[in-house]
């Protein structure tokens, strides 16, 4: 608490060096997958350890400019090789490494795909994938560039030109989800990350004035760094602030979130985010007997998005979490994207999670009648509801969020068609529906087709083609799907689906088809799948299937389902 | 109780479903409901309740009741 700071670094590789030197004491804790034991390292350490890397890409074949994709769990050899990348001046992106159990088989397609589209100089994967990608024919360009974490730290090392990047230059790329189902990968430079994360850290803020940072010596996360939140909200958080951070690998907190709660109460002043479903995760799994001796009194910040803030996820995790120390003035509510770095909107006020009713007559596309205030736009950003023709409507009206400043994507890697639809003018339309009430944003609903399960992005294309594959779609038979908010569990999704096919065994034996290649494709239980004959599904004039219509008669229950014999 | 039903009572716990109802050509996901965060927390009970390690390769290769229990116990 109270260390000098110096001026806030101009680029990410000038953050991680100046960790280093100012920041000596503190460091990064990176736990095993099952969250069993820790390694921790100093922030001089992760520089070397970073610097090290880098030459061995720089060995490897990569130079400044090149793309590097990493796709291994959180561990030392993703942030050595993460950061290595940044050092060498090239852009590493960082992409899920598949689902827990199962979908072996579709996380190679979906790397080979990458591959193609991003062009990679190098990509680094686990020894388990290589052997199934070496077991396929469908592989050959990403095994031509793949390495694992052993043959990269086998590598000899080449000589690191150290090249110094300019503040308006690309530092990485991040992946979304893009409306053709196929991920968009967005770059962000150097100028926007820094921005992003001085004014989130401006936005929480020290109690008696000053940045957040000399207020907390800790982060506690287990957000994957393939996602904006884990890597710019929680890594390059704690290293532009110089906090402690301890690194759970996701999968050891959706397996035993009591992890994460028992860490938050060790280090001191502690920061940790998440997505709404964690919370909901903590106060489901975690029954008063496995709540004691948690003591959560040294939580100053609980960082709350990514998805819907679920008012009653919000008052469940009070009342559980408020015997064991947890001020609920701590939680504080933001919105964002990966096109905005990260963080569009934030708390700023630190009175705990607010609310407004939905405006009269608004549709909402969640079942949400309370609203959560998501907080103000972060410095030197501004924020705008627009109606359709792009007109500014008045305070409380629901129109389109969009908005402007200097933590804005610099636009999408090699699709120059889908930056010009997203950034318009410098300002990004976010797809999301909301209103303004005395300068704060309320998010109500999305334009856009996205479905947000758990906090992670999926695209209604991502599951239709593979409802369309059973059902023989070809165009003519259609398919929709979207989600439903199921109280606090939150988004679940629904998938809609034309057939030719009336014999109530044979609809049977497709249904089990669908859901099951749904499930070993994204590890996605369907919450209702339902069958309507040929034509049923709205689409527009030229052919489009209109979601949010069919996700409004499947609400008023107008969909006519054909009867299978199971009943569901 | 032997290792394949203990690790049956385990799949129905966290699937909420009747354990002598698991046959082995359900789906994990799509019959089971056995999302990520279930997903996580079966490998782990697993590995804890039955004192054994679970490599994220083999556990990728795991879409059904019965490729659990395949583990389990190899041929």
């Amino acid at each position: 608490m109270g260390r000098p700071f110096p001026m806030p670094p101009s680029t990410l590789t000038e953050a991680l060096e100046r960790a280093a030197v100012h920041f000596p004491d503190r460091g990064i804790a990176v736990f095993d997958s099952r969250g069993r034991a820790h390694q921790r390292r100093s922030y001089p350490e992760v520089f070397a350890a970073a610097q090290q890397a880098a030459r061995r890409w720089v060995g490897s074949g990569v130079e400044p400019g090149d793309r590097v994709l990493i796709s291994i769990p959180t561990s030392w050899a993703f942030l050595d090789a993460w950061l290595g990348v940044l050092l060498c001046g090239a852009l590493p992106i960082a992409v899920a490494p598949g689902a827990a159990m199962g979908a072996a088989a579709s996380q190679i397609r979906k790397i080979d795909g990458l591959v193609e589209r991003i062009g990679p100089r190098r990509a680094l994967v686990t020894a388990g994938f290589q052997r199934s990608a070496a077991m396929t024919s469908e592989a050959a360009r990403t095994l031509s560039v793949a390495l694992t974490p052993d043959e990269l730290a086998a590598m000899a090392a080449g000589a690191l030109s150290s090249p110094s990047p300019k503040a308006a230059d690309v530092a990485f790329l991040q992946l979304t989800s893009g409306s053709t189902g196929l991920p968009r990968a967005v770059s962000i430079s150097h100028r926007a990350a820094i921005h992003n994360i001085m004014s989130s850290d401006e936005a929480i803020g020290a109690p008696h004035g000053g940045p957040a940072h000399r207020w907390a010596e800790s982060m506690v996360a287990w957000l994957p760094l393939h996602h904006d939140m884990g890597l710019v909200g929680t890594l390059f958080q704690s290293v532009v602030g110089g906090l402690d951070l301890w690194l759970l690998p996701p999968g050891a907190f959706l397996a035993r979130p009591r992890k994460w709660l028992e860490h938050l109460g060790q280090h001191g002043a502690t920061f940790a985010p998440a997505p709404n479903f964690g919370y909901q995760l903590c106060v489901e799994r975690l029954d008063s007997e496995n709540r004691a001796g948690l003591d959560l009194s040294n939580w100053r910040a609980a960082m709350t998005g990514a998805e819907m803030v679920r008012p009653e996820t919000v008052a469940a995790f009070c009342e559980a979490f408020i015997p064991h120390g947890f001020r609920p003035e701590a939680f504080r509510p933001c919105y964002g994207m990966a096109e905005g770095t990260l963080a569009l909107t934030f708390d700023v006020k630190g009175k705990g999670v607010r609310t407004r009713p939905l405006p009269h007559g608004a549709s909402s596309s969640t079942d949400l009648t309370e609203i959560v205030c998501v907080g103000e736009p972060i410095a030197d950003t501004e924020v705008r509801i627009v109606d359709a023709g792009g007109r500014t409507v008045a305070d409380g009206e629901i129109g389109e969020v969009i908005a402007n400043g200097p933590s804005l994507f610099s636009g999408y890697f090699n699709d120059p068609e889908a930056t010009a639809e997203s950034l318009r003018e410098g300002w990004l339309w976010t797809g999301d529906l909301g209103f303004l009430h005395q300068g704060e944003l309320f998010i109500t609903g999305r334009l856009k087709d996205v479905l947000i399960v758990r906090g992670t992005n999926l695209m209604p294309h991502e599951i239709e083609w593979l409802a369309e594959s059973v059902t023989g779609g070809g165009g003519a038979l259609r398919s929709g799907a979207f989600s439903v908010a199921r109280g606090a569990a939150g988004e679940e999704p629904v998938v809609v689906v034309e057939v030719q096919e009336r014999d109530p065994e044979k609809l049977r034996a497709m249904r089990q088809e669908i859901r099951s290649n749904i499930g070993r494709t994204l590890s996605l239980p369907v919450a209702d799948l339902v069958f309507v004959r040929r034509g049923r599904i709205p689409k527009t004039t030229s052919g489009k299937v209109q979601r949010r219509v069919l996700r409004d008669q499947y609400l008023r229950g107008e969909i006519e389902r054909l009867e299978t014999t199971d009943g569901d | 109780m032997d290792i394949t039903q203990k690790a049956l009572s385990i799949v129905a716990k966290i699937s909420g479903k009747d354990a002598a109802a698991l046959k082995p050509e359900l789906e994990l996901v799509a019959d089971l409901g056995i999302d990520s965060p279930k997903a996580l927390q079966l490998l782990l009970d697993l590995e804890d309740e039955l004192g054994l390690e679970i490599s994220d390769e083999d556990a990728a290769k795991m879409d059904t009741v019965g490729d659990v229990l395949a583990f389990l116990t190899p041929a």
